[in-house]
């Protein structure tokens, strides 16, 4: 890949026309902060949205599904902009301190009920992912959804 | 297929540095308390499996991972300094805006941090980061509604329109120039210099596959920045360069 005596000059071109903004870096820097080494991870493996495809309208109601080893997280997400609402379950149903991680906005947290239920609101649009603290102090972390 | 680290790369992770705690997308969260890898570095000159921090910058991506995944911020931050500039440029190539683009850099991280524990093959990471980066770009994109067929940006199988293309030796048109507009100042073009007076001649897919090209480290991530198979990517590469000479001659 380095044989090109045009590659340093192609990159340092490139560097000039379009940089990566040092924000950029720096958020990338900071990702490291969202590790949770011990939680399990929730792929996302469901996504539908109530509207005809193609018609993410600001109306429409986004279904998200989630699957960790054992454990399975159903979200409703609402409302548009600045204002979404999530309201999910938790199964098997149990009781959870529920984390929102969003980069861009202050975390908020809530409670799942003995059914599993849970609603977060007020939550702006971006990059989320939830976090659950079970009773039996294990823990499952929602993959990276952009809202 | 190596995995090549780059001097040149290197010397740009440690410019414009910012400190913890005054960083963009600062997490606000307690930060998991246990000792950084380079500082145990330090600690433990004895300890073999994790040498002094100082060499970060000359390790493989794969180790970079390992010692990031043992909290060690220094490698992680040298592991996004190398990659940073390819997973911009494929979100770039999927014709999103800044922030777009922002969003999918910092997602692809995300998502390997999710994920980093699970990393069974750290050496395959450079790969994976270029498959996701674009996955998310191309998602992101149809979101926008960038997928026009008339607009292949992403590398589409569908063949490009010729009308987008440039006649040879006919002038930058606006549609394939990387960058536009007032601040294109002509102190700035003296800087680019002729290499990037000659890139923005160039059709769009052609300044795609040279960009990666120069920010890919092996031949597998290229291919999987620009969504085409390894074995075609010889005769593109030949078919730009010669295009980019051709420029640079007349």
């Amino acid at each position: 890949m380095k044989e090109e005596p045009f590659l340093d000059e192609l990159r340092a071109a490139f560097e000039h026309l379009d940089p990566v903004p040092e924000e950029v870096l720096a958020a990338g820097r900071s990702a490291l902060s969202w590790h949770e080494p011990n939680a399990d991870l929730a792929e996302l493996t469901g996504e539908k949205d109530r509207e005809l495809v193609g018609a993410r309208s600001t109306s429409g109601i986004r279904l998200l599904t989630f699957h960790a080893p054992g454990h399975t997280v159903e979200v409703e997400v609402s409302g548009a902009g600045q204002d979404l609402a999530l309201i999910g379950r938790l199964a098997p149903a149990t009781v959870a301190e529920v984390r929102l991680r969003h980069p861009n906005a202050s975390g908020q947290s809530t409670r799942a009920d003995e059914t599993g239920r849970f609603a977060l609101t007020s939550v702006p649009e971006g990059l989320v992912s939830l976090v659950f603290d079970l009773p039996d102090a294990s823990c499952v972390v929602t993959s990276w959804i952009r809202l | 297929m190596t995995l090549n680290d780059r001097p040149a790369l290197s010397g740009r992770v440690g410019r414009g540095r910012v400190l913890p705690g005054v960083m963009t997308g600062e997490p606000q969260k307690e930060v998991i308390p246990r000792p950084r890898a380079d500082e145990a570095g330090h600690a433990t000159p004895g300890d073999v499996r994790l040498p002094p921090v100082s060499d970060a910058a000359e390790a493989e991506s794969g180790e970079l991972v390992v010692r990031a995944r043992l909290g060690d911020r220094a490698a992680w931050g040298f592991l996004v300094g190398r990659h940073a500039p390819l997973l911009w440029a494929i979100a770039r190539s999927c014709g999103l805006d800044d922030a777009d683009c922002g969003d999918v850099v910092q997602t692809t991280w995300l998502r390997l941090v999710e994920r980093i524990d699970a990393v069974r093959d750290p050496q395959a990471v450079p790969h994976w980061l270029a498959v996701t980066a674009r996955r998310e770009a191309v998602s992101l994109a149809r979101r926008r509604g960038r997928e026009a067929p008339a607009d292949p940006l992403c590398f589409t199988d569908v063949p490009r329109p010729r009308s987008r293309r440039p006649a040879i030796g006919n002038g930058s048109s606006g549609v394939h120039e990387l960058v536009s507009g007032p601040e294109d100042t002509a102190l700035a073009r003296e800087q680019i210099g002729r290499v990037g007076d000659a890139i923005r001649t160039l059709p769009r897919r052609c300044q795609d596959l040279l960009r990666m090209l120069a920010l890919a480290h092996s031949y597998s991530e290229l291919a999987a920045a620009l969504d085409i198979p390894v074995g075609s990517i010889g005769s593109a590469r030949t078919r730009c360069l010669a295009h980019l000479r051709r420029r640079l001659a007349t």
